[in-house]
């Protein structure tokens, strides 16, 4: 590419004006395909990966440790880099989910349900390959639509006011009554019981200490990733312990498998892939939601339309691909609200959003018109950064199950040190250790006495969401609650919640009559 | 005994106990019509003292989900493993603060696989405890440049 006196061209390409679409398109490849726009993307993926995939480490916290080292970079590998990493670190989470039964980040939180179930039977490196091939999809899926339907989607999702996220989340925690396996009672109790978790600390909105008893470390509150570590890993390793030496002794496997999903087991959850990035797209889009309740719905969404839904849980494959696919697919929605309107989704997306900031990128309507290179170049870095997941993530599958290869109790004592480190590394918070093993006791006597610890996730995971709309959709009306029945989107998604909760409540019901009329010797204590 | 017996009534305690709570530590709305910081938490504890109260009723009703009530009975093993795992997170957590992490791993580590465990492979168990601390301190210091507790007695 040669010589171009003209200054307009931001994509680093430094030959030319972007005047037109096609023009900008080469000029944004030339730009995103250079050989340190690549290094920096496959550097930021990887990175991304790494940070994903370790309980404790989060890629918003990867993105702000990067975001230095954009600043002496040009335009398209310096959002290269922070794509990467937002990408990796979206996909990484799935890793220690499956592997470990501790989801890297919140987003990975409903693939611990089945894929932790089906690493323990085995079928690790499926389960791997399946959330990596999900992953890809979900983002390439978004970044079509969000490639076509930018200015469509955006002029939808800000129609999402206060209480149309409200109806939304509100929506997203009907999906306890999916999640409480035996009993909607237990199932309700649990989800109250992690609303309660998210109530502890300072208020958000009106800065007033709740229930932090005068202590500064409470203020914090209680970390959602410090409480689902306590809540998967402290159980699982009581348990590990539980069983050795009372189980027959442990034999070093020969060969871990490590082989990935049929195209036949693909192909049969490709509709569901589709329809679980389309939600992950559409929530992804709407700011102040974000990956773990696209991947909540989308596990619940899965689960209800399957024709045996009472396979979920025990180790199925579509309870992995559907909030994969679904919290990949966030990434491209959350880029909608953020280059069309500068309106950052979550944490991660206002991380790029700075980025974007410092080399003199407004995200906007006018970005669009003034550097559509930029934009273009943004494209190809994301398909980029799901090639590198694609290899890595594949190529990795059979270091990654070496792990299974490890005797469960040893790994258990791993797992400890780990949890500890994890918790730690969150805030740089002793107190957040200690949090930690309370939060494992609980998570503990909770499936002592039959409740599931699913729901007070969901509970943890959308309670500050669903309190803080609440909250501001009435302020903002002061104080009236027309504002929850005015809205189309609203109603809709309202009535939709009292869809599920009634036609859940129903087959709850229908089963315990089943149930009770079985005889005795069917009664296996699960 | 059917579970929900007294886990109906332990609920019912915590949600009074939360309500109490809420009430004497939360203050309420500045404006009046609006929700405060306690409505929520308030409006939490009613819901979980009428899920309380529905547990403890049916668990008095004939026709129920029997399979939630047969319960194992926790064995003195079982209640020793999950007090000693727990009381193990407390003391590294301790330990962490005090000592710092290339000291409290070892530590836990040992006292993991010989206390909790009765392992007495000892090549294995120093084998683990050196392995473990010096990966992590490689990964998370050098690599990750992610500071780690070096301990409050050893500054």
């Amino acid at each position: 590419m040669s010589g171009c006196s003209r200054p307009r061209c931001r994509a680093g390409c430094g030959s030319c004006e972007a005047g037109d679409t096609l023009e900008a398109l080469t000029h944004a490849l030339a730009a995103a395909l250079s050989l340190d726009a690549i290094a920096a993307t496959a550097a930021g993926t990887v990175i991304g990966l790494i940070f994903g995939s370790i309980p404790g480490l989060t890629f918003s916290m990867a993105l702000a440790l990067m975001l230095p080292f954009t600043f002496g970079m040009q335009v398209t590998p310096a959002i290269g880099l922070l794509l990467g990493v937002y990408v990796g670190g979206m996909t990484g989470g799935s890793v220690s989910a499956i592997l470990l039964g501790i989801p890297g980040t919140p987003s990975a939180a409903a693939t611990v349900f089945d894929g932790f179930p089906m690493a323990q039977q085995g079928d690790a490196s499926v389960a791997l390959g399946a959330a990596v091939i999900a992953s890809t999809f979900g983002g390439l899926f978004s970044l079509v639509v969000m490639m076509l339907l930018l200015e469509q989607v955006a002029a939808v999702a800000i129609r999402f006011g206060p209480a149309e996220i409200f109806a939304l989340v509100l929506f997203g925690l009907s999906t306890i009554c999916g999640m409480a396996e035996r009993s909607m009672l237990r199932g309700l109790v649990a989800g109250t019981l992690g609303l309660m978790l998210m109530i502890i600390g300072l208020d958000e909105l009106d800065g007033v200490a709740r229930l932090t008893f005068g202590t500064v470390q409470m203020q914090q509150g209680v970390n959602l990733l410090v409480a689902m570590i306590g809540l998967f890993a402290v159980p699982q390793i009581i348990s590990t312990f539980l069983d050795h030496g009372r189980v027959a002794p442990f034999k070093m496997p020969t060969d871990v498998r490590a082989r990935l999903p049929s195209m036949r087991q693909l192909k049969e959850r490709l509709w569901l892939m589709v329809r679980c990035s389309g939600i992950g797209t559409v929530i992804g889009a709407i700011p102040g939601t974000g990956g773990p309740i696209a991947a909540f719905i989308a596990y619940d969404h899965a689960r209800r339309f399957d024709r045996d839904p009472g396979k979920y849980g025990k180790g199925e494959l579509s309870g992995v691909v559907a909030p994969e696919s679904a919290n990949n697919a966030v990434t491209g929605g959350t880029m909608i609200p953020l280059l069309s309107l500068g309106i950052p989704g979550d944490p991660a997306t206002a991380v790029i959003l700075g980025g974007l900031l410092v080399h003199g990128l407004f995200p906007g309507p006018m970005l669009f018109r003034t550097h559509l290179e930029v934009i273009y170049a943004l494209y190809v870095s994301i398909v980029l950064a799901y090639v590198v997941i694609l290899v890595v993530q594949l190529w990795g599958i059979r270091i990654f199950v070496r792990v299974l290869a490890v005797p469960p109790h040893v790994l258990a004592v791993c797992i400890i040190v780990l949890c500890g480190l994890g918790s730690y590394a969150i805030r740089n918070s002793i107190f957040d250790v200690y949090l930690m093993a309370v939060m494992g006791l609980f998570g503990y006597l909770l499936q002592r006495v039959r409740i599931p610890v699913a729901p007070v996730v969901l509970g943890l995971v959308l309670g500050e969401t669903l309190e803080k709309q609440y909250r501001t959709a009435l302020i903002m009306t002061e104080g009236d609650y027309a504002v929850f029945y005015t809205s189309g989107v609203a109603l809709f998604f309202f009535v939709l919640t009292a869809l599920t909760i009634g036609l859940q409540f129903r087959s709850s019901l229908r089963r315990q009559s089943t149930e009770s009329g079985r005889p005795e010797a069917d009664r296996a204590p699960r | 005994m059917r579970i929900d017996r007294w886990l109906g009534p332990c609920l019912l305690i915590l949600a009074v106990v939360w309500l109490w709570l809420v009430y004497t530590q939360i203050p309420g709305a500045r404006q009046p019509g609006e929700p405060g910081p306690r409505a929520f938490p308030a409006l939490l504890g009613i819901v979980l003292t009428a899920l309380g109260a529905f547990m403890t009723a049916s668990a008095y009703l004939p026709r129920r989900n029997r399979i939630l009530d047969e319960i194992p009975r926790a064995s003195l093993r079982e209640v020793l493993i999950a007090a000693g795992t727990f009381g193990l997170l407390m003391l590294y957590a301790y330990l962490l603060e005090k000592v710092g992490f290339l000291l409290a791993t070892p530590i836990v580590v040992v006292l993991a696989m010989a206390g909790i465990l009765r392992l007495r492979n000892w090549l294995l168990i120093a084998a683990l405890a050196g392995g473990l601390t010096a990966t992590c301190w490689m990964f998370f210091v050098w690599l990750l440049k992610a500071p780690l507790p070096r301990g409050l007695w050893l500054m």
